[in-house]
């Protein structure tokens, strides 16, 4: 990890700080910038492997920043804003950017999704290149069919036969909604009768599993009143 | 000595008393009436003077003598040893029990007493000397007299009479006095409190007059026909009570007492209102009078107008029209009279609608322009009002960034002294009870702003409320409470934003699960009711629960009473928010202990 480097934008200059200071003690490089033309000129003068960006600055504001730094690069970018509807989060996740944080946000939390994001960039890239036909692969996680492993981020995840089943039926048709009933009458092989709970427990264990915040899942999520899905990265 | 006059307690002695004064005269005078007295023994001194000789002796002996003249042809012999003289005469036979020469006696007193033209007798000169009574016609002359030896006992009688009842009389007498002044004095004081010069209205004064003093005189009259009934036919001539006098005594004396209060009560009410000068105006006659009269003043002095300046012209122009219109009908028919002329109220009516529809419209449309103004000047305010939120937001997120981060970071030094670990506990904890206030308190707001991104889609109530409990179970198991559910078998559809839903029962349940009473049961609900989704949820509190359903949703807009240190105590309101921006119906119901909470929607089918 010596040559990681991290480019921390936020025209809040105490932020910036802390978040230096935080990446640091986990042995990271970091550089910092004040709004999106520093960040792009950081960018062109260092070798920098992931970008910490705050929407709202002065000049040039984030999503244009993200957008001006995808036409030439694909490093992971984490998006830090205080705006946390969700219609925000969808555009800053389409403008380009791999993860998207709401200020206040939790160090702690900040500090796993980077770490997330390097392994993806890092180590699963080469894994790309290698995908056997049993590999079931959506955004960050991983599921081999034969070998019944399954990874986040390229870090094994011990799941229960049943929880891997539910995974697979899932990751199989990324996007798509599967009623409790239904998931249950595929995993458990039985007619489903009064299953909600049976299969929202599942669920929910295989999210403080696989999530970095199960309270606001990434991949794995509650369609409220309809079913579950996994989200289609 | 104002002081004491003015007391309650003097008033309400007076009053007492009052009444017993009265109660004591009335029932004294219906005493002497059922023993039989004679009342007459009061006013007239002699006895052959009174109207109780004249009809009990001297009509009696009349008609006797008359009896005998009349059938004259059967009278063998006229009687003689009556206790009177009598002479009578039909020009034929004469019928008398005195000796003919006697007759001069009849004679002296017809010259002397007796006023042949008037036919009446004149007791002037000699009263002592007995009572002579005469009567003439066509056919009769008729003279009875009655010597002084028989009226000597009865007048002793009459005089008797008099003296028994004389002490009765004068007690009542004293008695009506000294009520009348109690009266006098109730009349002065009414109204008035110690201490200070205001009159005091009671609560009887609401009365309205007319039926105060329509309830006065019918109190009245039942009371006075009462005792009129009594006084004429409970009379008994033993001079001595019967039983039932007695009891009819009571009865009255009771009703008496009932009726004078009572009619007391409403005098001085009466009193009241009159030194309050609001006999008149509290009557239900001036009341209609002054309403009817307002409404009609109100159309000219510009009072129904004063918040609508154009609906006043409106209205004028509305009289003027009805008040052409009709003077012209009636021209109308007078015009009949010369035909030539019946074009002209047509004509100026056609003005007159031109004129009243064309400035109407104006009136319309500067109506119409203010609405439109308003309706801009509010979507105006209201964006404004998102903006603020989205501002105050980031500004309060952004410094709360930094403290939660260096908190983090302040708790990473090492050489930390364990006090000093202490306190960055601490304050981590409310920092981040801090986030999640200002992240409710911007969701609350949004919602409540109207601002609000919605994802309608047709969902499973039930299955969401019971993927709300699977997702909660961890807090459930914690709490150590029982939730009860009782759901619908069948799925019920519903249009609503699934996220926003889930934040309802989750508030909900959290807070049902962090309030209840320890070892207590939640009970969740879902049925469908005519076409309605009806979900309840209901707990036992574990506290007093010492504020309306009103207080607690609105806690975010006004003070309250039971501010918790956990979570943002913005749930309920951000769970009502939530309900009705979705198109559902929020209601909260505190019952004691009980906690219940009830959201309805419209089922889809």
């Amino acid at each position: 990890m010596d040559h990681v480097t991290i480019l921390v934008v936020d025209d809040d200059k105490e932020i910036a700080n802390a978040i230096e200071k935080l990446l640091t003690l986990e042995g990271y490089r970091v550089i910092k910038a004040y709004n999106g033309l520093e960040a792009l000129d950081a960018l062109v003068a260092n070798n920098i492997q992931l970008i910490l960006l705050d929407v709202m600055m002065p000049k040039l504001d984030g999503l244009s920043t993200t957008l001006k730094i995808r036409e030439k690069k694909n490093i992971p970018i984490i998006i830090l804003s205080a705006k946390s509807e969700d219609s925000d989060k969808i555009l800053g996740l389409t403008m380009g950017a791999d993860d998207y944080v709401t200020k206040p946000f939790n160090p702690q939390e900040l500090v796993a999704r980077v770490k997330s994001q390097l392994r993806r960039y890092m180590y699963l890239g080469d894994m790309r290149n290698s995908i056997s036909s049993s590999q079931l692969i959506v955004g960050g996680l991983s599921l081999d069919r034969e070998t019944k492993e399954f990874k986040v981020d390229g870090v094994p995840v011990k799941l229960t036969p049943t929880e891997f089943k539910i995974m697979e039926l899932l990751m199989s048709n990324p996007g798509i909604v599967f009623s409790a009933e239904k998931i249950y009458e595929k995993v458990w092989q039985e007619e489903a009768y009064a299953v909600e709970n049976t299969v929202m427990v599942h669920i929910r264990r295989i999210r403080e599993k696989i999530e970095i915040n199960p309270k606001e899942p990434k991949y794995l999520k509650v369609v409220w009143g309809i079913g579950y899905k996994i989200e289609k990265c | 000595m104002k002081n004491v006059s003015r007391d309650k307690k003097t008033k309400i002695i007076a009053f007492i008393l009052t009444v017993v004064f009265i109660t004591a005269g009335v029932l004294q005078i219906q005493y002497l009436a059922c023993t039989g007295r004679e009342f007459e023994s009061l006013f007239v001194e002699k006895y052959k003077d009174s109207n109780n000789f004249y009809f009990n002796h001297v009509l009696p002996a009349r008609n006797k003598v008359m009896f005998l003249i009349e059938n004259k042809k059967e009278i063998v012999q006229p009687p003689k040893d009556l206790e009177y003289y009598y002479y009578v005469s039909d020009g034929e036979t004469v019928f008398t029990n005195v000796p003919e020469e006697s007759k001069k006696l009849f004679d002296q007193y017809n010259q002397n007493l007796y006023d042949l033209e008037n036919n009446n007798l004149i007791l002037g000169e000699n009263p002592e000397e007995g009572y002579l009574y005469h009567y003439a016609d066509d056919k009769y002359t008729l003279f009875l007299a009655f010597p002084d030896e028989y009226l000597y006992s009865e007048q002793v009688d009459w005089e008797n009479s008099r003296l028994t009842m004389m002490p009765y009389i004068a007690m009542m007498a004293a008695c009506l006095v000294l009520a009348l002044g109690l009266i006098v004095y109730l009349i002065l004081v009414t109204g008035r409190k110690l201490g200070d010069d205001e009159l005091h209205m009671g609560k009887i004064d609401k009365m309205y007059t007319e039926i105060q003093a329509f309830a006065f005189v019918s109190i009245l009259g039942i009371w006075v026909s009462i005792g009129m009934d009594l006084f004429e036919h409970n009379s008994d001539l033993t001079y001595r009570l019967g039983l039932s006098q007695v009891y009819s005594l009571i009865l009255y004396g009771i009703i008496t007492v009932a009726s004078v209060t009572l009619m007391g009560l409403l005098f001085l009410s009466m009193v009241r209102k009159l030194k309050a000068k609001t006999f008149i105006k509290h009557s239900i006659t001036y009341i209609i009078y002054f309403r009817i009269k307002d409404f009609f003043k109100s159309f000219f002095d510009g009072r129904r107008f004063e918040r609508f300046p154009l609906t006043k012209a409106l209205f004028y122009r509305q009289l003027a029209f009805i008040i052409v219109s009709g003077a012209l009908v009636i021209f109308t028919f007078l015009f009949l009279l010369v035909p030539p002329l019946m074009i002209i109220p047509p004509i100026i009516e056609i003005a007159v609608i031109y004129w009243y529809v064309k400035y109407n419209n104006k009136t319309y449309e500067e109506i119409n322009k203010g609405f439109d103004e308003s309706l801009q000047e509010q979507m105006k305010s209201e964006r404004m009002k998102v903006e603020l939120i989205t501002n105050v937001s980031h500004d309060l997120k952004t410094p709360l960034t930094s403290i939660i981060s260096y908190i983090d970071l302040l708790s990473k030094e090492e050489e930390l002294s364990e006090t000093a670990r202490d306190y960055v506990n601490i304050l981590s904890e409310k920092a981040y009870r801090l986030k999640n206030i200002v992240s409710d308190l911007f969701d609350l707001a949004k919602s409540t702003s109207g601002d609000i991104h919605l994802d309608l889609e047709k969902l499973d109530l039930r299955k969401l409320i019971e993927q709300t409990l699977g997702d909660m179970e961890d807090e459930i198991n914690e709490s150590g409470l029982i939730i009860k559910t009782r759901l619908s078998e069948e799925s019920i559809y519903i249009m609503a934003d699934g996220k926003k839903l889930y934040r309802v029962f989750q508030n909900l349940i959290d807070n049902a699960l962090k309030y209840s009473l320890k070892g207590t049961r939640v009970y969740i609900e879902l049925e469908e009711i005519n076409g309605k989704a009806v979900a309840t949820i209901k707990n036992i509190a574990g506290y007093e629960m010492d504020f309306t359903a009103e207080e607690i949703l609105q806690r975010f807009t006004r003070g309250d009473k039971s501010r918790s240190t956990e979570g943002s105590g913005l749930g309920l309101s951000i769970a009502e928010s939530f309900t009705k921006v979705c198109g559902g119906d929020f209601r909260l119901d505190i019952d004691g202990d009980l906690f219940k909470v009830t959201i309805k929607f419209n089922v889809e089918k």
